[in-house]
């Protein structure tokens, strides 16, 4: 059960407090969110009973969403520290160093509970939010990914959901001018009811560009509100989305938050300008829980007071009474602090952009939080108390030891055999690239704008996003993870994949993966199965980033994804931002000319029956072990390797296996064909499941037909890395067709067909 | 001749900085240096040896594309400049602001799949221009990257007519990704110094950006 | 019948496109206290029954041309 740090003065069932009757108090709790324990907390912090407001203040601030509380004591033991990390966890996103001058700051956030409701609105606004994390530190926002995952297109309302969310992310980020370089795309029951939208920004600071933070400083200073004025938008959001989704969810809404791209891109502008101009002492924008926790986190961080008179806000509707200003998440805000003899310059700058900039209030030396309205002063509060002191729950949880694991393959060959029934191999295979799961996401990433900034080396048609750095002229790569079919596999693996699979993407393309950002989704963290995926999917990630030395430096967790008691699949989704030192020789990811040799480069001691094997059977098992330092090794083995000038395209063989990744490096007119005694290195039994079983970790090398020795002596430095490390080569470039050995043969047209109209086919009204 | 080139910026433009690095990037060809022109402020019409509007989501394309950035100050320096004969080219929205601004003929709508397109286009060029891409033949081809919601292009029957027999069709589409009347992806006026198409030559200006058609575009 | 369908942005949401054009109008020097952008969706239904038309005309917006959470309609006959 649930159980605050302290349980002295929680109250007895059925007994009233604070003035209320037994009826009053429970509804009151219920209205705020709040347990019984979490009340006696509260007591015990302040002396007293709450009163007025201050019930509205730990309600936002201690909710799941702004608190972590079910999380923290996890989340404490994260790698999350680097050479290159200059700012990690605590602020509104991580930085890091790429050297030469030039730092990148990113994050991924969830905005999935909005998105289910109001698709489009909360697409957009999860864009909006993420963009505000980034630009608030003083970076410019060069890139957008995002991360979805939707129910199956029959679900009630998908086909809605998935046009509302795309269309969203689209409206929001064409319009601010941040280009969508990558994605990733997810369909399952699981989500039928709690569909998973992760957006991520990235940033890039110039070499004379300053690391703005949230930190109040400075007695005397003003705290200044810039940007829209306030709303009812979205009032209580942060503790909705604490909340799992009951029957009433369409009930249960607040106004709907509406975000307006334009004004959020003459936030940028001005912002960026007043910080250029070092007229800014510190600075947060009003996410979640609005005015609440932008105030009172930046106080607490100071070790600063302030006095606001939240009679100064400018509003949108003069009926709002403070309680709704408090908790407003009205879009395109942020709260500053600036030196008072600066207040003069910095709203010119907002004017110039059509924009307000308003004083609110000050900043005092005694650490408290003093709330006016209209000459009243509401409470006077130590903003520790709401940002520091929250419960921490160490929610129950279990050890999971390693799930699914068979001794012999045989489980998905006959899984496979009995599915696929009379149906022939290549049928299987169409079958897979036409299936939604495997299809060509092209409807989305069409409406994406993926080239403003000019800026963009590789974009959404690629495995891994590419932005040009103008100044070294370097590339940055950006790239998301987690298969939600290996988290459903085994967490703890899961959980590694979730950073080792990109990174090895990256590595693929010569990116060095410099660190990661997550947003945990999962479902409701009072149940012990849910906990104890978490805590293992976690211990799988820790793995790898050690192992990579690449640390976890910003992201946020969403709890209580969970629909009328069902859980979604635990999603522990993640960005990575990668490092190359010039754009030159940048391995394609298609077959592009005849004559090439292909080879396959493998880790062996890890395989599983895969996702097609839980399409075909509904479930999924395993063979072997995966170890974080093991993987970290190969990996930069791999990305020693695609560095050879001989490589010509590369791509990672993933969800089905080896014939899906063949597949699609034909979409571009050349074929393959593999021999059978090359399929006899790489696969112990060449038979039709070994086309599709997946191997941790495999990916495809092109190389140089006429260069195919010095390639292989280059491979000898690799396995110094890499020790576990094989090389085999298997086949080479050239037909019409992908034949693999005597087991397949496809034409690439009918490859082509397949993959372009599976889409149309799931979403008839979406083609 | 003067040595400057205009840019034009107004709230919610996004690709200002992208146009401004591609003049820049001409510099040492053409010698003229960029200068940024602001929405709200009118401007020394002899001063420009040539004016940029660049694309983006001015004004968040609200009420009609291009519509509020049309009424700006800046846009009537524009208009001075283009009937004192300066070479102006709209890409994208800036399309969109010198059609709303009466300066090109026609209108642009919402594509007719109702959805914003991202994607590289092959255009023909149908009449060549004495300013932009002015290396171009008639007939010959380019790749280009277009992005855009509101880029089908109208104009009612005997405008098409005015248009094609006095050769203000600049580039037309091999497919047309919005429903264009004619194909049509770029305009210009009767005296060939206001120009502007869909199509962002300043995304492809080098190999690694996936095309170098652009090029010709800033090198004036 | 003709049945005309306003729709428009509920009071408490933020109007974006009214935000836009009203900062515009104000800038160009035009005298006025608020702005709203709305839609209207003009519907030519069969029949001569005004009664029915209405009826029809209210599922339909109930059903696709406005958005609740947003938005609020209002049919007149035309």
């Amino acid at each position: 059960m649930d159980r605050g740090s302290s349980m002295s003065k929680a109250t007895q069932a059925g007994e009233g407090r604070g003035g209320l009757s037994a009826q009053e108090f429970q509804a009151k709790l219920k209205t705020y969110r709040l347990n019984e324990s979490e009340y006696g907390l509260i007591c015990d912090l302040l002396g007293r009973d709450p009163k007025g407001i201050e019930w509205a203040l730990f309600s936002a601030l201690w909710s799941e969403h702004c608190s972590y509380k079910s999380s923290k004591v996890h989340l404490k033991g994260l790698f999350n520290t680097s050479k290159r990390v200059l700012q990690s966890f605590g602020e509104n996103a991580g930085v890091v160093d790429l050297g030469e001058g030039e730092r990148v700051a990113f994050k991924i956030e969830s905005h999935n509970h909005p998105s289910y409701i109001e698709p489009y609105q909360g697409a957009a606004t999860g864009v909006g939010g993420i963009l505000r994390d980034i630009f608030t530190m003083g970076a410019r926002p060069i890139a957008l990914a995002d991360y979805l995952c939707f129910g199956r297109p029959t679900a009630p309302r998908m086909t809605q959901i998935v046009d509302g969310v795309v269309r969203g992310i689209g409206g929001y980020g064409n319009s601010v001018g941040v280009p969508t370089i990558t994605g990733q795309t997810e369909f399952h029951e699981s989500y039928d009811g709690n569909v998973l939208v992760n957006a991520m920004a990235v940033g890039l600071f110039r070499k004379d560009d300053k690391v703005f933070l949230s930190k109040a400083k400075g007695v005397g200073n003003w705290v200044v509100y810039v940007g829209a004025k306030t709303g009812r938008d979205g009032v209580h959001g942060a503790s909705m989305a604490s909340e799992s989704f009951g029957a009433d969810s369409a009930a249960k809404r607040p106004t709907i938050q509406i975000g307006d791209p334009f004004f959020e891109k003459l936030l940028i502008e001005s912002c960026l300008e007043v910080m250029k101009q070092d007229l800014v002492v510190a600075i947060q924008d009003m996410g979640a829980a609005g005015l609440t926790s932008s105030s009172f986190e930046m106080a607490s961080k100071g070790g600063v007071g302030f006095k606001l008179h939240l009679d100064q806000v400018p509003l949108r509707d003069s009926s709002m009474t403070p309680e709704d200003i408090l908790l407003s998440e009205s879009q395109e805000r942020m709260l500053l602090v600036c030196e008072p003899g600066q207040f003069k310059a910095l709203s010119e700058v907002f004017h110039r952009w059509n924009l307000d900039a308003v004083k609110i209030g000050e900043v005092t030396e005694k650490k408290t939080v003093e709330l006016h309205w209209h000459g009243e002063l509401l409470t006077e509060i130590d903003p520790d108390l709401l940002v520091e002191n929250a419960p921490q729950y160490k929610r129950p949880y279990k050890q999971l030891g390693p799930q699914n694991r068979v001794s012999s393959r045989q489980a998905w060959v006959d899984g496979l055999k009995s599915a696929q029934g009379a149906k022939k191999i290549d049928g299987l295979l169409t079958s897979l690239l036409r299936d939604v799961r495997g299809t060509s996401r092209k409807f989305i990433y069409r409406q994406y704008d993926c080239r403003v900034g000019a800026a963009t080396a590789r974009g959404t048609s690629d495995s891994v996003g590419v932005v040009r750095l103008k100044d070294s002229n370097r590339a940055l790569g950006v790239v998301l993870g987690c298969r939600p079919h290996v988290m459903r596999l085994d967490p703890r693996v899961g959980g590694l994949d979730a950073v080792a699979y990109p990174a090895f993407e990256l590595a693929l393309k010569g990116f060095e993966a410099l660190a990661v950002t997550d947003c945990l989704n999962f479902g409701n963290p009072e149940k012990e199965n849910v906990m104890s995926e978490f805590v293992a999917s976690l211990d799988g990630m820790n793995s790898i980033c050690a192992a990579l030395e690449a640390p976890i430096i910003s992201g946020n967790v969403s709890f209580y994804n969970e629909t009328m008691g069902k859980n979604i699949t635990s999603t522990p989704s993640t960005g990575l931002v990668g490092l190359r030192e010039s754009l030159d020789h940048l391995p394609e990811s298609f077959f592009t000319e005849e004559g090439q040799a292909i080879y396959v480069l493998k880790q062996p001691g890890f395989v599983s029956g895969g996702y097609a094997q839980e399409i075909a059977t509904g479930t999924q098992n395993a063979i072997g072990e995966l170890d974080g330092r093991v993987v970290g090794d190969f990996i930069r083995g791999a990305r020693q390797l695609s560095k050879a000038p001989q490589v010509r395209a590369t791509r990672a063989i993933g969800k089905f296996g080896l014939a899906y990744a063949l597949s699609r490096m034909c979409l571009e007119g050349v074929g393959a064909v593999i021999d059978h005694e090359g399929l006899k290195l790489i696969r112990t039994d060449v038979d039709q499941a070994a086309l599709f079983e997946e191997h941790f970790y495999e990916a495809i090398f092109v190389v140089d037909g006429k260069d195919t020795t010095a390639f292989e002596d280059y491979f000898t430095a690799v396995r110094q890395v890499a020790p576990i490390a094989e090389l085999h080569r298997i086949g080479r470039t050239g037909g019409t067709s992908l034949v693999i050995g005597s087991l397949l043969e496809s034409s690439n047209k009918d490859l082509k067909t397949a993959y372009t109209s599976g889409w149309g086919e799931n979403f008839e009204s979406l083609a | 001749m003067s040595q400057k080139i205009g840019v034009l910026r107004f709230p919610g433009t996004n690709c200002d900085r992208d146009v401004f690095e591609a003049v820049e990037g001409a510099v040492p060809s053409t010698g003229k240096k960029p200068e940024w022109l602001w929405h709200a402020d009118r401007f020394d019409a002899k001063a420009y040896s040539a004016l940029y509007l660049p694309g983006g989501f001015s004004y968040g394309d609200y009420l009609r594309s291009g519509a509020l950035a049309a009424r700006s100050p800046a846009m009537q320096s524009v208009r001075e400049a283009a009937e004192r004969g300066v070479p102006v080219l709209g890409i994208c929205n800036g399309f969109q602001i010198l059609c709303e601004a009466g300066l090109l003929p026609g209108a642009l709508v919402k594509n007719a799949g109702l959805r914003f397109v991202d994607d590289w286009v092959d255009l023909k060029l149908a009449n060549a221009n004495p300013t932009f891409a002015r290396a171009a033949a008639e007939g010959s081809a380019a790749k280009l990257p277009v992005a855009h919601g509101d880029g089908r292009f109208v104009i009612a029957e005997d405008g098409l007519k005015r248009l094609q027999d006095n050769g203000q069709v600049w580039w037309t589409y091999e497919q047309s990704p919005n429903g264009s009347v004619a194909d049509i992806a770029g305009v210009m006026n009767e005296k060939k110094n206001v120009a502007a198409l869909m199509p962002h030559p300043e995304r492809a200006l080098y190999a690694w950006m996936g095309g170098t058609d652009g090029s010709g575009f800033f090198d004036v | 019948m003709k049945i005309g369908v306003k729709v428009m942005p509920r009071k408490e949401v933020l109007d974006t496109q009214g935000r836009a054009v009203e900062s515009t109008l104000r800038q160009n020097g035009k005298q006025l206290n608020a702005c709203q952008v709305g839609r209207y969706v003009v519907l030519d239904l069969p029949g001569e029954d005004e009664a029915k038309a209405m009826a029809s005309a209210k599922d339909m917006a109930e059903f696709v041309l406005h958005n609740p959470l947003i938005e609020t309609y209002e049919l007149e006959r035309l």
